[in-house]
């Protein structure tokens, strides 16, 4: 029988195809509000920030044929940090201190999103991170790191209801799609 | 590509505007979004001016920020036109990811079709 005081770390590779992406955001809403104590409406911000982090991965990141990699851990009754981690085979080229000065950029007060594109990232991922760090891999390509955590979470959520189900422990998943 | 449905409805009879209702139901993520978006296009090209579009959202499950993009576009195009939009009936999910994005600062967003349809009307 597991621990239910275990933290948890899953780690998911997918192909760079965004057929993929709606299991990846099914199953972090059911892994958000099965085996952790954020808010519901964490389980959606964060099926969101995956999808878009995802999304960022295939399109830029990594080449078609290649893989992206998605790690959850959750630190009991602390925080949640999903990564998401590119080949660095796709068509954007950019480094971590690159994505870091665009994602500054578009983040300053006063900067107009007028394509389609382009809002995922500072105005999804951005918003619904209490941390956020870019970083080039030594085997190459972008890790994209995001972390929440629950206090905060409940902060900001202040007013709703803070029952949650019991945690389920998987120690630790390694799952290939 | 995952399932999501847009119908359009012509609701101009008994008023004096040019109105539809788009339902859209499902989820609009980035494997389907692209081509999917394109029948409000053709809607648009085919009324260019004067447009009065009720988004129901209702049955709408999730969207990405793509398709965001493409409803601040649709926006811009058909208030250019001299028209309006809203949307309606947006599920909670929805409604967080359209605040945090800032768009309900652009569209109004309504309970109910009814009232989205009265704030066209004015």
């Amino acid at each position: 029988m597991n621990n239910p005081n275990q933290d948890v770390k899953i780690t998911i590779t997918l192909p760079t195809n965004a057929y993929f992406i709606s299991g990846i955001r099914d199953f972090t809403l059911n892994m958000v509000k099965s085996t952790t104590n954020f808010e519901e409406r964490w389980a959606y911000r964060f099926q969101s920030v995956i999808d878009e982090l995802c999304n960022n991965a295939i399109e830029y990141g990594s080449a078609p044929g290649s893989d992206i990699r998605v790690t959850f851990y959750y630190k009991k009754d602390d925080y949640l940090k999903i990564s998401v981690e590119d080949t660095g085979t796709g068509k954007n080229k950019i480094n971590a201190a690159g994505l870091q000065k665009l994602f500054d950029g578009r983040k300053a007060p006063g900067y107009a999103f007028t394509g389609i594109r382009g809002r995922g990232l500072v105005k999804i991922v951005g918003e619904w991170s209490d941390e956020l760090k870019f970083e080039d891999r030594p085997e190459g390509g972008l890790k994209i790191s995001t972390t929440k955590y629950i206090k905060d979470a409940r902060k900001k959520d202040e007013g709703l209801s803070q029952n949650q189900a019991t945690p389920t422990s998987i120690p630790s998943i390694k799952l290939n799609i | 590509m995952t399932d999501v449905r847009i119908t359009i409805e012509d609701t101009s009879a008994g008023t004096n505007k040019n109105m539809r209702i788009i339902h859209i139901g499902g989820q609009l993520d980035e494997s389907n979004v692209d081509e999917k978006i394109q029948e409000i296009y053709k809607l648009l090209e085919a009324n260019p001016q004067n447009l009065f579009l009720i988004f129901d959202l209702e049955n709408l499950e999730y969207m990405n920020s793509k398709s965001i993009g493409y409803l601040t576009d649709i926006y811009g195009k058909i208030t250019e036109g001299g028209g309006k939009v809203t949307l309606a009936k947006a599920r909670p999910n929805i409604a967080d990811i359209l605040q945090v994005v800032g768009l309900t600062q652009l569209i109004q967003s309504f309970d109910s079709i009814e009232a989205a349809k009265a704030a066209l009307s004015s």
